[in-house]
């Protein structure tokens, strides 16, 4: 019972904070300088009544709490609004988009973890060895090095010149390698050091000296009991990396020229197309939400001390 | 439990694994077009084949009503018709329409329609398909953008009989004949427009050389051959269907990325290409690279003149010598772009060439009309007069279009030579800061456009209402000028129109109202194997004669 508590509670928590992010998004959103209006119109045709009945058909003559309490009742009725730009449907298209934006993500988290996993280890192991400061280089290029230069080079050296992968979009899974190395590798970066770090502190614990002392082989104790108990800080950084990774589809899906939500947002804030911010930044804040939720749930399945505590 | 650990693993990795190629469109299409068209003979022209053409930028709306964007009528050129065709030497030739009268009294258009045109969807082309176009651009329903300035002065149309059209003007306009030639006056059809509505701008229906097939946003627009078609314009060689299948445009933001996928045959051709690639690409032996000089209005600094000091010519005369234009075409652009010297681009009707040469710069002259005026250099090497420091404002937007945000930054070192500091202020919001609040002394914009009577509403004076909605960007007046402009908008006579804009062109360069930068190129670059991209009068992209051999 208490479980089912516990979950309904993180549950709770977590719809607070999907409505303090509406709240958050719609006021930054209100508050950005610019009439959204004037920008929509073209200078050379506009006339004061064309201002006016268009600045009546968004509502945005209403006053501020109107219009927040108007967003908010829709946003419950599952409507995000229209794009200002093409009267789509906000919602509709971002899930339309979003699947394309999660497959990127969850690659490039695949990505981040098998080689920060693997590196992390490797560079506790042998700490202070050359293989420590080769992980480590890695790690500093992973979290130092912007996505969009190394996503260019990537193109350079696999389409251009070894035409291994193609350079842009979103159809099969050779279209997924490139953008998904390039975000990867920043993740990657955080990942080692975290392995690392944590890999040093078990490795020192007591009950290693134990497993040693009692035969397991030294690959064993590492990778089955060492790793599962280094993983549990290194779960919290994938969890938070994971939204990492999808604020940078924006950049990685422009370079790549891949379809996906984070493409939508790029071109709406070139276009000033509120609605369509509004929208992607609120549903990307629910995504977070849930997806760190799912990982502090994780946390009972891998170490059973939490769950205990239960 | 070692095992089971494993395979627990294993699965998780497993459902990962799925997941991921699940969510990723899996319809993993074979698409390099240039395979499939390779496989046929090599006679000249054929037939078949697919073009990717990459484009730099989403289009905004397939409707050419309600577009506002160049990129946009690269895509729906292809499936759109006019009435009329701009030819290279700026005479207007048939297209949907055979012929036409005017009226005496120039407010009167009569068309004669060709009767053998359909559009795509099967509705007949005829006098009330034209008229049902118009007067949807004209309706605010409708919410039109560039086509509303570009249809003034319209008033109304007469279907006289279903292939005679007579169309009324407010005033007697020269540029309407050239306006009527450009894509967003393009012919809709009115059946899909009426039955689309909104989504007309997803579902576009014209007479053109291509129809619609799909659009997926932020990915791709696909037109294919429409074999219908035999009323190709004067300005394409083929006259009848295209030779191509099928065309894809691909919508590749990133310029690195665009032009790889040209060199990794990923895409045939590629849209604006960076300058540091064009000189690059001129020595790779598979790529070919295209290019033309657009007509409109160049990039321009504009002053603006509603404040002081910019409303004195002086003032404005010492900065025009101070700014070496010839330097900053050549830095940015390495020799792609070419300097403007008008306030019109060349190829344009009335384009005066004596103006080339004329404005060098000269710091040491631009520097005594300073002192004459009485700003005096202070310690820090800026000038000061009535106690305050000589500054300008230099707004431009964001993203760095056509590197215009390094334009800022050379003219701000230049002017430091005459001991003028320069603000630099880069905005994304251009609306509020120049047209809501003309914060600015020197802003730089640029038009594609046909005709010389463009000139109109950027130079012509301001009724405080039209003020009142949008700010100009000259902020000046000159009766001279208005009257000329005015002359030019309504005189029907080429040769006398001519001499009406070169005084107007004078005018503005010799009052320093402007400083004029570039030309536009508008460049694409493609595989050598991809024949007959060729350009209209304003440099977009036309697709008839374009054919892929091996």
């Amino acid at each position: 019972m208490a479980i089912v508590n516990k979950i309904l509670l993180k549950i709770l928590t977590a719809l607070v904070s999907i409505f303090g992010s509406l709240v958050l998004v719609f006021c930054i959103i209100y508050l950005l300088p610019g009439d959204p209006v004037l920008s929509m119109l073209d200078p050379s045709v506009a006339t004061p009544e064309m201002v006016e009945n268009l600045r009546k058909e968004l509502g945005l003559d209403q006053p501020f709490y109107v219009q927040f309490l108007d967003y908010f009742m829709n946003v419950l009725h599952g409507d995000f609004g229209q794009s200002l730009v093409n009267r789509d449907q906000v919602l509709p298209k971002i899930l339309e988009h979003f699947p394309a934006t999660l497959a990127l993500t969850l690659a490039s988290a695949l990505v981040s973890i098998i080689i920060g996993v693997f590196f992390g280890v490797l560079s506790a192991i042998y700490r202070n060895k050359w293989i420590d400061f080769i992980a480590r280089l890695i790690g500093l290029f992973g979290i130092s090095m912007p996505t969009f230069w190394s996503g260019i080079l990537l193109i350079l050296i696999f389409s251009v010149f070894l035409n291994w992968f193609p350079a842009m979009g979103s159809d099969g899974w050779k279209t997924i390698v490139l953008p998904s190395l390039s975000l990867g590798f920043v993740g990657a970066g955080l990942i080692i050091r975290m392995v690392r770090t944590s890999m040093l502190e078990v490795i020192n614990e007591p009950f290693i000296v134990t497993l040693r002392a009692k035969g397991l082989s030294e690959r064993a104790v590492m990778y089955r009991h060492a790793l599962r108990n280094a993983l549990i800080p290194a779960i919290t950084i994938i969890g938070l990396n994971i939204g990492e990774l999808m604020a940078g589809t924006v950049v990685i899906e422009t370079v790549f020229s891949r379809q996906g939500i984070g493409r939508i947002v790029a071109d709406a804030i070139m276009a000033k197309d509120l609605p369509v911010i509004q929208g992607v930044v609120f549903f990307s804040a629910i995504v977070f939400v849930v997806i760190n939720l799912l990982v502090d749930l994780s946390y009972s399945i891998i170490d059973p001390r939490v769950r205990r505590a239960n | 439990m070692k095992q089971v650990n494993q395979i627990k693993l294993l699965a998780i990795l497993l459902v990962f694994v799925l997941l991921v190629s699940g969510c990723a469109s899996s319809t993993s299409t074979k698409n390099s077009s240039s395979q499939e068209s390779n496989k046929e003979g090599a006679s000249h022209p054929k037939s078949g084949g697919d073009l990717t053409f990459a484009l730099a930028t989403s289009p905004d709306s397939l409707d050419p009503a309600r577009s506002g964007l160049a990129v946009a009528v690269r895509a729906f050129r292809t499936i759109f018709d006019s009435l009329v065709v701009q030819a290279p030497d700026n005479t207007i030739k048939p297209w949907l329409a055979t012929e036409w009268k005017i009226s005496n009294d120039g407010k009167s258009y009569t068309f004669t329609l060709r009767k053998d045109v359909k559009f795509h969807d099967g509705t007949p082309f005829n006098a009330a398909a034209v008229k049902y176009s118009f007067d949807r651009i004209n309706d605010p329903k409708t919410q039109a953008k560039n086509a509303v300035a570009l249809l003034k002065p319209y008033q109304s149309s007469e279907v006289i009989d279903d292939y005679t059209i007579k169309i009324n003007l407010a005033t007697p306009s020269a540029s309407f004949l050239s306006n009527l030639s450009q894509a967003m006056l393009g012919i809709v059809s009115p059946t899909a427009a009426e039955k689309y509505g909104d989504q007309f701008s997803k579902n576009p229906v014209g007479t053109g050389p291509y129809k619609f097939v799909s659009w997926s946003e932020n990915a791709d627009i696909v037109v294919e051959k429409n074999k219908d078609y035999h009323w190709g314009p004067a300005n394409v060689e083929n006259k009848e269907a295209p030779y191509l299948d099928k065309i894809t445009f691909k919508i590749i933001p990133e310029e690195a990325t665009r032009i790889g996928s040209v060199q990794s045959g990923q895409v045939l051709a590629a849209e604006t290409v960076p300058p540091q690639n064009i000189a690059s690409l001129k020595n790779d032996s598979k790529t070919q690279l295209l290019k033309v000089n657009t007509i409109g209005l160049p990039y321009t600094l504009f002053f603006n003149q509603r404040k002081a000091p910019w409303n004195d010519v002086k003032v404005r005369q010492a900065v025009q010598l101070a700014v070496d234009v010839d330097s900053i075409v050549k830095t940015l652009y390495l020799g792609t772009y070419e300097r403007s010297w008008s306030p019109i681009t060349p190829g344009i009707l009335g384009y005066d060439k004596s103006l080339e040469g004329e404005t060098k710069a000269n710091i040491k002259k631009a520097n005594q009309i300073l002192d004459e005026l009485g700003y005096k250099k202070g310690s820090d090497g800026i000038r000061v007069k009535d106690g305050k420091p000589f500054t300008l404002k230099y707004v431009d937007g964001t993203p760095n279009r056509e590197k215009r945000n390094d334009i800022a930054v050379i003219v701000q070192q230049q002017l430091k030579k005459i001991g003028i500091k320069v603000e630099i202020n880069i905005t994304k919001d251009v609306a509020t800061v120049i047209y809501k609040n003309a914060d600015y002394d020197l802003y730089g914009n640029s038009q594609v456009n046909s005709d010389p009577n463009a000139l109109r509403a950027i130079y012509h004076t301001r009724t405080p209402e039209e003020e009142a909605v949008f700010k100009g960007l000259t902020g000046g007046s000159d009766p001279e000028l208005d009257q000329w402009l005015e002359q030019g908008t309504i005189e029907l006579d080429p040769a006398k129109r001519e001499e009406t804009y070169k005084k107007v062109q004078q005018k503005i360069i010799k009052d320093a109202w402007i400083i004029p930068i570039y030309v536009f190129p508008y460049t694409v670059a493609a595989s050598k194997t991809v024949n007959g991209i060729t350009f209209d009068s304003l440099g977009y992209p036309l697709f008839n004669d374009v054919n892929i051999e091996q």
